[in-house]
């Protein structure tokens, strides 16, 4: 079982990664299994990678299966995230950090009101 | 205490978190709000670097909001408890996967159900998105053309998609377009 097949990306952006591993390199899903898993994955709640992976790992191996991918999908963002959280605290005050922050945080305004308009074309 | 309420809000939002990582993080939000936990620019700071962090944005924010509230404990905790009701949910699905697969997409009941989730999500996610235009983060006039440009590029892909604009309204290049700016506008 490779764990850290599911590190890279987030959400949608890693959709096209997982099928090259999963359907077209390790043969463990065929495509169309796939398509279902994406649609369940995201009829769902919670995150929609989270999801995909537990339904692979079941898939593959059972509980142990799952528990393995969970981890692989779930692991790295959590020890790379506690690192920078631990990190940013020291230099949140930092003028260059903050001038930095002055600018992402209407992106990231931006961004979510973006997302408004383009799960609103979904429905 | 502290510890209880974490697992209290992120199984809520990993249950009701249907479509996905804005929606998650838009329920997360309104908690934290909420609950005082933090001011609205502190929490936007974490979703921005959620979001140019590999990983999905999801668990990123809830590892971040459970480190800042309650240290290494509290992220552990959070983000367990983002993850277990998806792996409950998703088992269970697993389980009925064969029987149900060929009969759901064409169940009607299930389809308008989805629907109105999906509306409900957007809504979700628009109120969050109104929660945030604050004057700590809208602090001149470079913050609402950064804001207006970001949200051109993010749109673009739905008008014409081809792989230059499929690049231009990346998040993760956008994002860190913006702190490059923010450094260049605010620093020097």
């Amino acid at each position: 079982m490779k764990i850290g097949t599911f590190t890279i990306g987030g959400g949608y952006a890693m959709l096209p990664f997982i099928e090259e591993e999963v359907v077209n390199k390790h043969h463990w899903l065929d495509g169309e299994e796939f398509v279902n898993m994406i649609a369940l994955a995201q009829a769902a709640p919670g995150l929609i990678a989270v999801n995909s992976a537990i339904f692979i790992g079941h898939r593959i191996a059972g509980w142990k299966g799952t528990v393995a991918c969970v981890l692989g999908a779930v692991l790295p963002s959590f020890v790379i995230i506690l690192l920078i959280a631990m990190f940013f605290k020291e230099i949140k005050d930092n003028p260059t950090v903050e001038a930095i922050f002055k600018g992402v945080r209407p992106a990231v305004v931006a961004l979510i009101a973006a997302t408004v308009i383009r799960l609103a074309k979904k429905i | 205490m502290l510890y209880l309420q974490l697992i209290w809000v992120f199984i809520k939002a990993g249950l009701l978190g249907f479509g996905g990582g804005m929606a998650i993080i838009s329920l997360i939000q309104g908690e934290v709000l909420a609950r005082g936990w933090m001011t609205e620019t502190e929490f936007v700071d974490i979703v921005g670097i959620s979001q140019v962090t590999p990983g999905p944005i999801g668990i990123n924010c809830a590892t971040y909001v459970g480190y800042t509230m309650g240290g290494v404990w509290g992220s552990v905790l959070a983000t367990l408890a983002i993850v277990f009701p998806s792996l409950v949910i998703m088992l269970i699905i697993c389980r009925i996967y064969d029987s149900i697969s060929n009969r759901y997409q064409d169940n009607r009941t299930f389809q308008v159900s989805m629907r109105i989730i999906r509306i409900l999500v957007v809504l979700l996610v628009a109120h969050a998105a109104f929660v945030l235009f604050t004057p700590t983060t809208f602090i001149d006039w470079k913050s609402w053309a950064i804001f207006g440009i970001v949200f051109t590029c993010m749109l673009l892909p739905l008008f014409k998609r081809n792989k230059a604009t499929e690049v231009i309204g990346h998040p993760i290049l956008l994002i860190l377009a913006a702190g490059a700016v923010g450094y260049l506008l605010y620093f020097l």
